[in-house]
This record gives structure tokens, C-alpha cells and sequence, in this order.
């Protein structure tokens, strides 16, 4: 077998529309499983390992069942279908061309026999008679126009041509969707960051599907300016926003103040507000300051990168934070993040420069008392800084899957509301030596549409013929 | 034909059977009036819940004369039904505009918004197809629908409730329109598929056949997911709080009711008898095992009834416990809303067949003759396409506004695809290939049972992104 009867093999497989329903129906099969199987993507690892055994899940994981939707054989079937799309299209366009191009406009007697609807009367006069049919048919719609091949004895009007078109625009349209899907599959990326407020991060987490670690860095840093949660009097999120400005090599290049369902685009790249929360580092602290030779309690609030002063003088910094500390070889270390425990290192400066180091150990005594200082100083409150939770996805192909949309909907709304209609009308002899005002005419879809149209058309132009001819009262309507 | 039609001439009006039904219809009317005096009516008088309540009374009387016309096939009992679904819509209209001025937003954020809604197209589409396409019988299946979800929705907790970040978006409503829209077509295009059947003359033994297999699937399923040891997991609800109670983020609490459990598998057994009588009929081509299938019909379906008057009861009284959480809790009919849709939907559709298995010859007396239901089932689906297609793409574009995806192959996307796939096959299959008659109208059959599972199976059935829709 050469390579020219392979090809055409292939060809005549992948152009046929069962060849192509066979292909959808294998994806829509295939997607069915990957919502009854747990996916990867779109479950939290605990969930996976809740539902399978560790050897089913091993199994599924190497069979690339717990990621159908990115498995390269999944990909490779939609893009067969792609394939499949453009060869029947292809295989089909000719004939759509021709029927577009150069119309059949004279209609054979052969033809005449092929047609659907028919309808024939018995007229004297055939210029008149055709006259009047291009009359009627104008009423309808249909623009009629003479045909020279015969003699201007016949007429040949249509009506929608274009919508032999349609189905190649919906078959263009899911092109272009899957196009651009692909293209979203091979340099597209998604991830997420978490920017705490002021500060720039420029490294986002991607979604690998695996839930793994992997980085990528962006061409820019996004610093968080501020960000904050407003809620409803039930307790529930009502907005969610960040103002975020992008810093480009040293510049602030934009800005914008996003929230939900309102991303910041930049160069290509999305930045969504996905959540809100709060970091576990204070922006400012509040400690109650009591002079240990006795007085009224004071109120400081302390920046964490910074100084406050005191009525005499001094002036208290925060010298280190942890969130939720333990002691061990009388050194003090973190246990988490979680700002449950705290444990804070304050700095007490006195006018000549000198900075005593004071602890509070909040689990121990949330105090200073007995470390020698002219205060004693407590943790009375702390204002938490922000972060803000952003997705980041860079995504180009979108732009073919929405023109791929636009482009159904005007070719689902041709396919389905306009039809090419056409009517053939030609005067023929009866056999008796009488003549006959024949119409013929055929559709493309939706049949029973066209045929009460064609009805009405032949109803109007007896009833017209009718009139004209008076000496002719035996008008004859015969259907072929 | 022309006996058939002196017959109908020379028959008396059958007065009784109507009035047993208008009676039915009355005493509904009543049980409504008590659910809904058990909530409390407050606002004016042209409030949300007082129309609410005059539209369901409404339609309940439309229901109850299309039923009526079903049954004794008297051409006024349509014109009454129409103007009572008429006026029931004008009633309905006013409590969807109420809502939207007083949640300043379309009415589709939750369950019993998105109900108000779907009753409110499919009375719409109900009268368009019987105005332009002349199919009366139409409301004797739309309009009990209708009256079963507003009943539903009295059930549902119904304050306006404040919208989460991610919800606050026109792409979301615009996709929540266009899905009831496509979805009330979908529902109107499978009924029309049934009436061709119907007017097809498929046998009765046929519809018994397909109705077990839908009581069936729909107590297989829930026992698949919810049978807990002979106990029955139901959602456990905060009466307080209104809310549902959390294990943890995003995991609802499973408490078991004792004992239910096994009360479904008997309602399921019972439910797969009349299927397997039909198939041993089938198989040994013996008419008298029909037969024996219809009566199972009646046994099952009376243990249905007592099934969901047993659910409601223990539902609505009783505390119950879980292994994952210590304590006792209480359970609601609105934490449940899939479980009690199955039982109602699988009681309804029975009905249905009992209909039809006692007034055949008189249904499809009044039935548009089977090439017109062929043809509006048809144009019915060239308007849900479209309608299934844009809603598709509003919910991408909304994603990836929301969470920069459009597509993220979550279940309930996926089904929405397949869906797509499988209405696309039947237009294929229409305009190139000529489908027609039978293998069209079971397309469109399979088609309208995909919509079903992935309104309710997903979110039932299959975790996903998409499980707050259930609130």
C-alpha cells in the first residue's frame, strides 16, 4: 500500500461525520468518568486519599485517571476531533461553495423530477403567467429574477443563501474554541500568591495539578497597598478588594484597586482577588505601660518597624515577634504561625542611648514586672496587617475561545432561523398542446416550513391566475 | 377515525370525574393554605409571599382543569386553565419583580430563588405552546410541575440572602437566566418527546417500563450515596443559625436517621419488581406479566407515598446523631432538597403513568397528532440549543472574571458539556441524517435526563466547585 492510498484512507475515515460523532461520543464518555473520579485539580489531597485506597489510587494515578482532562491522550482526542472538524468540513465545502457560487438556476426536466415541492397551472398567456409569478413570489420574499439559459421562459428566486454557510461558521467556531484551549494548555499558566500589605512579592505558587510546590516568577512585583474585608450584618463576606500597584524593574508601572469578579489586567496577565487574611505579624503593637514607681497606666502603641515615646523621655521599639513561641535552652524559639501565644522582645531606650531588652512571655505572664525597667510594661492589643490572596493567570488563548463564541452564536442563529430557500419557475408543455406555469422549489432544512410557504405561494398565485384569466376558468392545480 | 369521533360526540360530559378532581384540586388548596400559614405573612399585600401564595392557588386550579380536560377531554376546562395560568403568571411576575426590588438583584442566588424562577418560564412556556403551537394537553404535565416546585418552595427557606463575593456578578445572573431558560425548554421538549411517544403508540407496558427505570435510578441513587448501615444521611441543618452544619470548610454534616435506610431499599425493591416483571415479559413474550408489572406500579408507589410521609415526618421531628460529631442535631425539608425532589419526582411520574395506563384512548384523542409533537419538540430544542450554548459561555466568561478560568472541568461544567454534545447529536442527527419519530423523540428523552443529572446529580451526587448552589 503506498503512502498516497494510506492518506486517502485516513482522509476518508476522519472526514466522515460518524467518524467524528464516534469521536464525541468517546469524549463525552471519558468526561463522564472524570467527574465520577476524584480529579486531582479540582480535590484537596485529603479528599483523594479519603476516598481511594493507597494501591486504587496508585493504579488510577498511573493510568492518568485522576487527571483525564490533562492527560496528553485526552488532549490528543480533541485535537483528532479538531482534525476530524476540519477534513469533513473540507470534504463538504465544494459542494457548499458551488450551491452558493452558481446556483442551479434553470431547473431540467430531470431536475423538476427531483424536487420536493412542485406545483403546476394551466395558463394561456406564459408571459403574463411569469410575470405574475415573479410578482407573487416578490410578495413572499423572494426576489425572482429571469433565467437567460432558456429563453427568460423561466425564473429563478431564492431566499437566505448564506445559510448554507452557517454550519461551517459553528464548525469554524468550536475550532476556534479548542484552538484556543490548546494554546492555553501549552503557554498558559495559573497561579496563586499571597502579598501581606506592604509588601512586593513577584513569585507565585503554580497550580501544577499535583498539588506540588512549583514556582514561577512574574515579570513584575505586585505590592499590596492595602487590602480589606467588608462584611454583612450576618457575618458573611460582602467585598473583598486590594489596591495593588505592579513594580517593573524598579518602576511602579499601574495601579488599581481590584475586588472580586473585577481582575487587573496587565500585559496579558490576570490578577484575580481570590481570599482574604490576615497575616500573623501585627503592623502595630499596644502595650500598657505602668511606671513601677507607681502612677497611672499609659496606653503606647508601637509601629513593628519603629519607635514610640514615652512621657519621660524614653522610647520603646519592638526589637522581636513571634507568633507563637516555646522556650528551650532558655532561648526563645517559633512553633508556628498561628498568633495565639505570642512572645515579644521589647526595647527600652533611655535618654543617653542605652536599651534594655525586656521579654514578655504571654502563656507565662503577660508582663514585664520583675525585669529591673522603669515600666512594666503588658500586651493590650495589636493591629493586624492584611494579606491578600491573589489568583494570577496568564491565559492568551482565551481571546480565540470568546471569538470561537461569538462566532457560534451567529452561526447557531443562521442554522437554526434562516433556511436557503429556492424556487424555480418555467413554463412547459402540457402534452395537448396547452401550456403549464410549473414551480418547483426545495429547501436546505426545516422542510414543513418551506412547504406551507410553498403552499401559500401557490394558493396566492392561483388565486391571482385566477383573476387574469378569466376566459381560462380551468385552472388546474395538480401537485407532481 | 370517524367511529372514534361519534364516540366522543355521543359520550356525556363525565361530570363526576371532574368534580372528584376539582374537589382534589380544593383540598390541595386547603393543605397549601396551612404551609403557608405556618410561615409567617408579613409586607403589603402585594408583597412576594401573598402573591406567591395567589399564584400557586392560581396554577393549583389550572393544574386541576387541565387534568380535568385530560380526563374527560371537554374543551372549556382548557380555556378556564388557560386564564387561571394567565392570571397565576401575572400573580407569579409580581412576586419575581417583588424579590428583585428587595434584594436589588435577579432572583436566582439560591434554591428557592432559582425555583421562582423556573416556575415562572415554565408557566410562560406553557402558555406560548399551547397559544402559537395548539398543544393543550401541555399544561396537564407543565402546570402539576409548577404546583409541586412552588409547594417545594414553601419548604425552602426564603429571606433574601446577602450574596458572597464570587456571586456579585451580572455574567453570573445572565448565566443563571439563560440556564433556567434553556433548562425550562429542555423540560417542555422532553414532555412533547413523551406525548409523541404517546401519540406513537408505544405501548403502555412501555411507559411502566420507563417510569420504573426513572423510580428506580432515582432510590438506587440515593441509597448509593446516602445508605449509612440501614440508616438514611440526611443534612444536618441549624434551625437557628438557618444554616447547614459544617465538619469542616466546604463538608456538610451527615446525621443518620435510624431505620429509613431500609425502608428505601423496600421502596426500591419494590420499585425494581415491576421493571423486572416487564423484562421477563419481554423475554418470554408473555402479555399476562404486564399485567402483573401494572399492579406492582400500584404497590410501589403506595410505599413511595408512605415512604415520603415517613421522610417528612422524621425529618421534620428528632434529633440524630453522627459518628464524625458528637451530640444530636436537627435535620430540615430545605437542608434536603434533592432527596425530597427525587421521592416527589418519582411519585409524580408514577401518577403520570397511572394516567395513562386509565385514559389512553382519551389522552390521545386530545394530543396533537404525532408529526406536529415531533416537529415543536424539534423547534423546541433549536431554542434550548442556542440558549444551552450561551449559557455555557456566560458561565466561562463569569468563572474567568470570578477566578481566571474559564474552564476548569469541574463537574458541573463537564455535564453542561455533555449535555451540549448530546442535544448537538440530536440536531445532527435531525438535519443531516433525517432522524425523525421514535430514535428523535428517545434523544431528546436522553437529553432532558442529562439535564436532570446535572442540575441535581452533580451537585447530589458528585462533589464539586458548584456545591453552594444547594443552600
Amino acid at each position: 500500500m503506498g503512502v498516497k492510498t494510506i492518506w486517502t484512507k485516513v482522509y476518508q475515515t476522519l472526514a466522515s461525520v460518524r467518524t467524528g460523532i464516534f469521536l464525541i461520543i468517546v469524549v463525552g464518555v471519558i468526561s463522564a468518568v472524570g467527574t465520577i473520579i476524584l480529579q486531582r485539580p479540582t480535590s484537596e489531597p485529603g479528599d483523594m486519599q479519603r476516598a481511594y485506597a493507597p494501591e486504587t489510587l496508585a493504579i488510577l494515578d498511573r493510568l492518568g485517571l485522576t487527571d483525564i482532562f490533562h492527560a496528553w491522550w485526552f488532549l490528543l482526542l480533541l485535537c483528532l476531533f479538531c482534525v476530524c472538524l476540519i477534513f469533513v468540513s473540507v470534504d463538504r465545502w465544494p459542494n457548499a461553495w458551488k450551491v452558493y457560487a452558481k446556483p442551479v438556476r434553470f431547473a431540467t426536466p430531470a431536475f423538476r423530477v427531483s424536487l420536493p415541492q412542485t406545483v403546476q397551472f394551466q395558463v394561456s398567456d406564459e408571459v403574463e403567467a411569469l410575470s405574475l409569478a415573479g410578482r407573487v413570489l416578490g410578495r413572499f420574499g423572494f426576489n425572482a429574477q429571469p433565467v437567460a439559459e432558456n429563453n427568460s421562459k423561466s425564473l429563478f428566486a431564492e431566499r437566505q443563501r448564506f445559510s448554507v454557510f452557517a454550519v461551517y461558521l459553528v464548525h469554524l467556531s468550536l475550532l476556534c474554541i479548542f484552538a484556543g484551549y490548546i494554546v492555553d494548555g501549552i503557554v498558559g499558566y495559573r497561579g496563586t500568591i499571597m502579598v501581606p500589605e506592604g509588601q512586593a512579592l513577584g513569585e507565585i505558587t503554580l497550580r501544577d495539578n499535583r498539588g506540588g510546590n512549583v514556582k514561577k516568577v512574574l515579570p513584575f512585583l505586585i505590592r499590596c497597598d492595602g487590602a480589606g474585608e467588608e462584611t454583612y450584618a450576618d457575618g458573611s463576606p460582602k467585598k473583598w478588594w486590594s489596591k495593588l500597584t505592579l513594580i517593573e524593574s524598579g518602576k511602579e508601572t499601574a495601579s488599581k484597586t481590584i475586588v472580586v469578579n473585577d481582575p487587573f489586567v496587565y500585559k496579558g496577565i490576570r490578577i484575580y482577588q481570590s481570599s482574604m487574611g490576615q497575616s500573623s505579624t501585627p503592623k502595630t503593637l499596644t502595650f500598657l505601660a505602668t511606671p513601677t514607681a507607681g502612677g497611672a497606666p499609659e496606653a503606647v502603641e508601637v509601629p513593628l518597624s519603629g519607635k514610640a515615646a514615652l512621657a519621660d523621655g524614653e522610647s520603646l521599639s519592638v526589637l522581636r515577634w513571634v507568633p507563637d513561641y516555646y522556650v528551650q535552652d532558655n532561648e526563645v524559639y517559633k512553633k508556628s504561625d498561628d498568633a495565639e501565644n505570642p512572645a515579644v522582645q521589647l526595647g527600652l531606650t533611655n535618654a543617653k542611648g542605652e536599651t534594655k531588652k525586656l521579654w514578655i512571655l504571654y502563656a507565662q505572664m503577660n508582663s514585664t514586672k520583675g525585669q529591673d525597667a522603669p515600666y512594666e510594661f503588658a500586651i493590650k492589643d495589636a493591629a493586624w496587617a492584611k494579606f491578600t490572596g491573589l489568583e494570577v493567570s496568564h491565559q492568551p488563548g482565551q481571546f480565540g475561545v470568546w471569538t470561537g463564541v461569538i462566532l457560534m452564536a451567529f452561526g447557531l442563529l443562521i442554522a437554526f432561523y434562516t433556511q436557503h430557500m429556492r424556487i424555480w419557475a418555467t413554463i412547459i408543455e402540457d402534452g395537448k398542446g396547452g401550456k403549464l406555469l410549473w414551480l418547483g422549489g426545495t429547501t436546505n432544512k426545516n422542510r414543513d416550513r418551506f412547504q406551507t410557504k410553498f403552499e401559500l405561494i401557490s394558493t396566492a398565485l392561483q388565486a391571482e391566475l385566477g383573476g387574469a384569466g378569466k376566459e381560462n376558468a380551468e385552472n388546474t392545480l395538480t401537485k407532481a | 377515525m370517524s367511529d372514534a369521533r361519534v364516540e366522543q360526540q355521543q359520550r356525556p360530559a363525565s361530570g363526576t370525574v371532574l368534580l372528584v378532581l376539582v374537589g382534589l384540586g380544593i383540598a390541595f388548596a386547603l393543605l397549601v393554605a396551612l404551609l403557608a400559614a405556618a410561615k409567617t405573612h408579613s409586607g403589603p399585600i402585594y408583597g412576594e409571599a401573598n402573591m406567591l401564595y395567589a399564584a400557586l392557588v392560581l396554577y393549583a386550579g389550572a393544574a386541576t382543569l387541565y387534568m380535568g380536560y385530560g380526563v374527560t377531554g371537554i374543551e372549556r376546562y382548557v380555556n378556564a386553565a388557560s386564564l387561571l395560568t394567565a392570571v397565576g403568571f401575572i400573580a407569579n411576575t409580581a412576586a419575581v419583580a417583588h424579590r428583585w426590588s428587595v434584594a436589588g438583584r435577579p432572583p436566582f442566588s439560591n434554591m428557592y430563588e432559582m425555583l421562582l424562577s423556573f416556575v415562572w418560564t415554565l408557566a410562560l412556556l406553557t402558555l406560548i405552546a399551547e397559544r402559537a403551537y395548539k398543544v393543550k394537553i401541555i399544561g396537564s404535565i407543565t402546570m402539576p410541575i409548577t404546583v409541586v416546585s412552588v409547594i417545594l418552595m414553601q419548604l425552602l427557606p426564603s429571606d433574601v440572602r446577602p450574596l458572597v463575593p464570587a456571586l456579585q456578578s451580572t455574567w453570573l445572573q445572565v448565566h443563571v437566566t439563560l440556564a433556567m431558560l434553556s433548562y425550562a425548554a429542555c423540560a417542555l421538549s422532553f414532555a412533547l418527546a413523551m406525548m409523541f411517544l404517546i401519540q406513537d403508540n408505544m405501548k403502555t407496558e412501555s411507559f411502566q417500563a420507563l417510569t420504573s427505570t426513572g423510580m428506580v435510578a432515582i432510590y438506587a441513587s440515593m441509597l448509593l450515596t446516602r445508605f449509612r448501615g440501614g440508616a438514611l444521611g440526611v443534612t444536618a441543618y441549624d434551625l437557628e443559625a438557618k444554616s447547614e452544619v459544617m465538619v469542616s470548610r466546604g463538608h456538610a454534616l451527615f446525621i443518620r436517621i435510624p431505620d429509613l435506610g431500609w425502608l428505601y431499599l423496600i421502596v426500591l425493591l419494590s420499585a425494581l419488581v415491576p421493571l423486572l416483571l416487564y423484562i421477563v415479559g419481554q423475554l418470554k413474550k408473555d402479555e399476562s406479566f404486564f399485567d402483573m408489572a401494572s399492579k406492582g406500579m400500584f404497590v410501589t408507589l403506595l410505599l413511595q407515598a408512605v415512604g415520603l410521609a415517613i421522610f417528612i415526618a422524621r425529618v421534620k421531628n428528632g434529633r440524630y446523631g453522627a459518628p464524625e460529631a458528637e451530640g444530636l442535631y436537627a435535620t430540615s425539608l430545605p437542608a434536603n432538597p434533592f432527596l425530597l425532589a427525587g421521592i416527589v419526582g418519582g411519585i409524580v411520574a408514577g401518577l403520570l403513568y397511572l394516567l395513562l395506563l386509565w385514559r389512553r384512548e382519551g389522552l390521545q384523542k386530545m394530543m396533537p397528532p404525532a408529526d406536529v409533537l415531533d416537529n415543536v419538540t424539534y423547534k423546541i430544542i433549536c431554542i434550548a440549543f442556542p440558549l444551552l450554548t450561551l449559557m455555557i459561555a456566560a458561565g466561562a466568561y463569569w468563572a474567568n472574571q470570578a477566578w481566571g478560568s474559564y474552564w476548569s472541568w469541574d463537574p458541573k461544567e463537564t455535564w453542561a458539556a455533555i449535555t451540549w454534545i448530546v442535544y448537538a447529536g440530536y440536531l445532527h442527527m435531525r438535519i443531516t441524517r433525517g432522524w425523525r419519530g421514535r430514535r428523535a423523540a428517545w434523544f431528546a428523552i436522553l437529553g432532558f435526563a442529562v439535564v436532570i443529572f446535572t442540575f441535581f446529580g452533580v451537585t447530589y451526587l458528585l462533589p464539586g466547585l458548584h456545591a453552594y448552589a444547594a443552600g
